[in-house]
């Protein structure tokens, strides 16, 4: 049997040889014949004529001999398909509606899929990819949170375990870059990282030009792709150029391939670090560094973080401020995309129920159609079919039309790409190489496949089950097929509203969130605030370095950094429109900023509440509160009187008062912040709680300080933030429209200074909320379009059973029923369907739901209004749905109904 | 095509003639028609689908080679399956007569 197989298919690669050699064969069986019949002694016609007889026609055995080799099924189901089109050609409109229902269901699938397969399934661009790791760190009792390393966790975990081959870390900064050493462009705010020793070996993979910088301290360094093709446009002469990074000239020694990715996609730069540095550097608390490892062959991540857990109490022993903390270890694969796999996955299974749903609905219309065809299939059978032959002609035809509904929707799904790829989701989130690729079209001839088979065996075997039975019957008519089909179609309307009733009310669930998200007040007033980040100079602080107490670097600010602090806000106040400036570090509304610790002179704090004593850290100019109309509830702002030879002040939020004050009047308490040389402060002011990042659940802790009132021995890290001030505007108008004026009046201040971004609190507000909202939208999309083809689904079945019902009805109404009676009738059925749909939704949305409770905010996962809303519409728009063939009901005529028995 | 005959006894016969050695389709039709001293009614065009559905199932093997008149000719023989397929449908055969003359005596 399988050798069989084998010579047909070596056959059909000698097919053009094959036709050569038979007629050869033929030919010389004739001339052979024909020279032997001669030799008996037959004349040449005779012979030839005779030969012609013997051998009868020649195009019968040539036909019989290449059918030989044709595979039997293949010649079957060719016709079966020839007989399929020419059969969809007499039903267009049944051919069309049911192409399209699975085009929808099956494009939402590709698309999701194609994201899928781009994000999650794509292997990294670096050789034996499943070997890289991330190593994280996470904080005692938060084993979800996970935080980059510091010098000390770094140089621990690399010199206590044998689990890598190689390993590496870098530090994200960000970097003034440009092209010339003093050009008319002002220059660009970039972000880049240092490397530790080893680092540009664990990834594997070398710049496709130049090369990697040494180890060894150097002014060599490696830029982007992305950054070669913006700032060089692609010069292939690059290597060797000069880069001016805070106007110090550095060398381009390479440009990294494509992709190349370190933890952050929008690193544009590496550049050394060695260990030496490192070690001094980063003895910090703060955690600034990411780690990479290469595994060891045949070492597992599973088997690395058990050896990596057991090394946690030995982390906690050497560095006490590590005590209690986690290791974590995960493939770099999930470190980059990991926390995209739940919404996308979610995603894929909501699609699949939406293709559930366009699957019923054209199992529906198929037994609409059968209904119609009841007497082809008994001529069929009649004339000799059996059941599996029907069965198969329907397979067949339903075969066919989920292929081309799978062309169809692969068409749409491109179309689709096409629209995600251009969304900030996207962008945000590095989403580049998703494309219907190979896998992406096996993947929908797969489902394509599934589909049909999904879709057509119930209404296959139902159908052919009664035509065999209608064959024995005398008339064409049927009526058993109806009552058992009817009973299939319902199951089918009660399937859809379940399933569209899941995918409403987790889509209700997303849109509460958003809504809940946009309306709880954040705090301060977001309406006409630009905000600009003008990221100052390394050069404002000096060399002279010093040693913190825990070990980190400070480095020393000198007054000039204030002073053009100063300047710049002044000159942003002059512009026409604008209001009020002031300066800040964080954007408002841009994310939760850095956390300090800090206790109150003269109250003891226990060891295990060390933690809990931290708050949002504000460095502040003058006029903040004012600029963002953040309400004060208790004594006075920060304002110009509070400088460097003033008292220190600061001030709390509500949240911070109440928690660690209570019962007292904060106002005039002194604390200390863990910040390296500050000075106790005096509490002069309490300010509302504002909502700095959205998600949070209750008011965070939150201390503003004086900016001018810092340390001028700032921790290196630290002072990162604070060389990038966010000059914060409020106009009088919409803040876009004075967005040049702002730019060029920067330009006024110091041509030098790089602009890293304006934007308005309101962009920085709907940041935060993008993710959610795309998400939000595309469940939405997918839920409707659910609602959408169910609501086909329960008005074709109503249309059929009226139509079929009508002699019923008419007879009803000869019998004196009212027309409240046949609505009734009619109505009643549906509302069964819905209603038996509607449980089974509302029982599946509850275990189903939970699986999106990560993206909510505000709401439970099984929030019973957003379930009784998502019910209650389902079912009024269902009923609509009913109405209107109930409708044609009430016009059934008596007399028309008995006519047509 | 071969009604006149049983079914499948058209392969046996190919199978039977190939025994002794290969032949080329002509001379294998010239046998068979030789053999039965014309009593079979087979159109020599039906000797080729058979002998093609022979190689499908793998008891024929297929080469070219010169027949005695000098000329390019297919050559037709038995596989070790072929051999063992004739076997199998000699004795059958043999089996299926033996039954058939029980039959048509004792009625």
């Amino acid at each position: 049997m399988f050798g069989e197989i084998i010579r047909k298919f070596v056959h059909l690669t000698r097919r053009a040889r094959f036709e050569e050699d038979f007629d050869a064969e033929v030919q010389f069986h004739l001339e052979t014949r024909i020279a032997d019949l001669q030799s008996e002694g037959l004349s040449k016609e005779e012979a030839i004529g005779r030969a012609r007889r013997e051998f009868g026609p020649r195009a019968r055995a040539s036909e019989e001999t290449r059918s030989a080799w044709n595979f039997a099924w293949l010649e079957q189901t060719r016709s079966d398909v020839r007989f399929a089109l020419r059969s969809f050609a007499r039903r267009k409109s049944f051919a069309l509606a049911a192409i399209l229902c699975l085009a929808i269901g099956i494009s939402a699938n590709v698309l999701i899929f194609s994201l899928v397969n781009g994000v999650l399934l794509r292997d990294l661009p670096y050789p034996q990819a499943e070997r890289l790791t991330s190593v994280r760190f996470s904080p005692p009792n938060q084993s979800d949170q996970k935080l980059g390393s510091n010098s000390g966790t770094y140089f621990f975990v690399r010199d206590h375990s044998d689990l890598f081959e190689k390993t590496g870390a870098i530090r994200i900064t960000g970097f003034s870059v440009s092209p010339e050493a003093k050009g008319e462009t002002p220059p660009e705010w970039i972000q880049g990282a240092w490397t530790s020793t080893g680092m540009t070996a664990v990834m594997g993979v070398e710049p496709i030009l130049g090369r990697w910088y040494a180890d060894e301290p150097n002014p060599d360094l490696v830029i982007s792709y992305r950054l070669w093709k913006r700032m060089y446009h692609g010069a292939l002469d690059i290597v060797g150029k000069k880069i001016y990074l805070d106007s110090i000239p550095s060398n381009i020694v390479g440009v990294a391939p494509e992709g190349f990715q370190t933890m952050n996609p929008d690193i544009d730069l590496w550049r050394p670090q060695p260990d030496r540095n490192l070690a001094n550097a980063l003895r910090s608390p703060n955690r600034v560094f990411f780690m990479f490892g290469r595994l060891k062959p045949g070492i597992s991540v599973r088997q690395a973080q058990a050896r990596l857990s057991a090394l946690e109490p030995g982390l906690g022993q050497e560095f006490e401020m590590n005590r209690d903390w986690g290791i974590r270890i995960e493939s770099l694969h999930d470190a980059y995309v990991g926390y995209m796999r739940r919404p996308l996955l979610v995603l894929q299974g909501a699609v699949f129920l939406l293709l559930l749903i366009a699957c019923a609905n054209a199992a529906s219309l198929l037994l609409a159609q059968a209904a119609a065809r009841q007497k082809e299939f008994a001529l069929r059978v009649a004339l000799g079919s059996d059941r599996i032959r029907l069965i198969r002609q329907l397979l067949v035809e339903n075969t066919v039309l989920s292929l081309a509904g799978g062309a169809l929707g692969t068409a749409i799904a491109w179309f689709g790409v096409q629209a995600v790829l251009r969304t900030a989701f996207a962008a945000t989130h590095a989403v580049k190489d998703v494309s219907l690729d190979s896998r992406v079209l096996a993947f929908t001839f797969a489902i394509s496949l599934g589909t049909g088979l999904v879709f057509g065996v119930l209404p296959s075997m139902q159908v052919s089950r009664s035509a065999l039975m209608n064959a024995v019957r005398e008339s064409g008519r049927s009526l058993t097929a109806s009552a058992s089909s009817s009973r299939l179609r319902g199951a089918f309307v009660v399937a859809q509203v379940a399933l569209a009733l899941v995918l409403l009310t987790g889509s209700g669930l997303l849109i509460r969130t958003l809504i809940r998200l946009n309306t709880t007040d954040t705090g301060l007033n977001p309406r006409n605030i630009a905000v600009i980040q003008v990221p100052f100079s390394r050069t404002f602080y000096s060399g002279a370095n010093r040693q913190s107490p825990t070990g980190g670097l400070l480095v020393l600010f000198d007054g000039r950094f204030d002073a053009l602090s100063e300047r710049v806000r002044e000159r942003l106040e002059q512009v026409p429109g604008v209001q009020h400036a002031t300066a800040a570090v964080t954007p408002p509304l841009g994310g939760a900023p850095r956390q300090v610790q800090f206790s109150r002179p003269g109250v003891n704090i226990s060891q295990s509440e060390q933690g809990i004593w931290s708050a949002e850290w504000y460095p502040v100019s003058a006029s903040y509160f004012e600029t963002l109309e953040i309400p004060l509830k208790q004594g006075r702002a920060i304002d110009s009187r509070d400088h460097q030879k003033t008292q220190p002040v600061a001030m709390i939020n509500d949240a911070m008062a109440r928690e660690f004050f209570p019962n007292q009047d904060p106002i005039g308490q002194q604390i200390q912040l863990d910040v390296v040389d500050d000075l106790p402060r005096q509490i002069v002011g309490i300010v509302g709680n504002v909502r700095q990042d959205r998600y949070q659940t209750r008011p965070q802790p939150q201390v503003y300080v004086p900016r001018t009132q810092l340390p001028s021995f700032m921790d290196m890290t630290m002072s990162f933030e604070i060389l990038v001030p966010s000059f914060i505007v409020r106009t009088s108008g919409d803040p876009s429209a004075v967005m040049p004026a702002l730019r060029a009046a920067l330009h006024d201040v110091s041509p030098a200074l790089p602009v890293s971004s304006i934007r308005t609190v309101e962009e920085y507000a709907a940041g935060q909320l993008q993710d959610v909202r795309q998400y939000a939208t595309l469940l939405s999309l997918f839920g409707g379009i659910s609602v959408v083809l169910a609501l086909t689904g329960i008005f074709g079945v109503m249309v059929n059973t009226v139509s079929q019902r009508t002699n019923e009805i008419g007879i009803r109404v000869a019998l004196g029923a009212t027309a409240g009676d046949v609505l009734k009738l009619v109505i009643g059925q549906g509302l069964r369907l819905i209603l038996a749909g509607l449980t089974l939704g509302i029982a599946i949305a509850f275990v189903a739901t939970p699986a999106i409770g990560s993206f909510l905010w505000g709401v439970r996962a099984n929030d019973p209004f957003t379930f009784a809303v998502a019910a209650a519409g389902l079912a009024g728009i269902a009923l609509l749905a009913c109405y209107l063939p109930a409708l044609r009901a009430l016009r059934v005529q008596p007399v028309v109904a008995l006519r047509n028995e | 095509m071969t009604q006149d005959l049983l079914p499948g006894t058209l392969y046996m016969m190919v199978l039977r003639t190939l025994a002794a050695g290969p032949l080329h389709g002509y001379a294998i039709a010239r046998r068979i028609q030789d053999a039965s001293r014309g009593g079979l009614q087979i159109e020599d065009g039906s000797l080729y689908p058979a002998l093609n559905r022979m190689l499908v199932k793998g008891w024929l093997k297929a080469e070219w080679g010169t027949s005695e008149n000098n000329r390019r000719a297919r050559f037709y023989r038995l596989t070790p399956d072929g051999r063992k397929q004739l076997e199998r449908e000699t004795s059958d055969f043999d089996q299926l007569i033996k039954s058939i003359q029980l039959v048509m005596r004792s009625a």
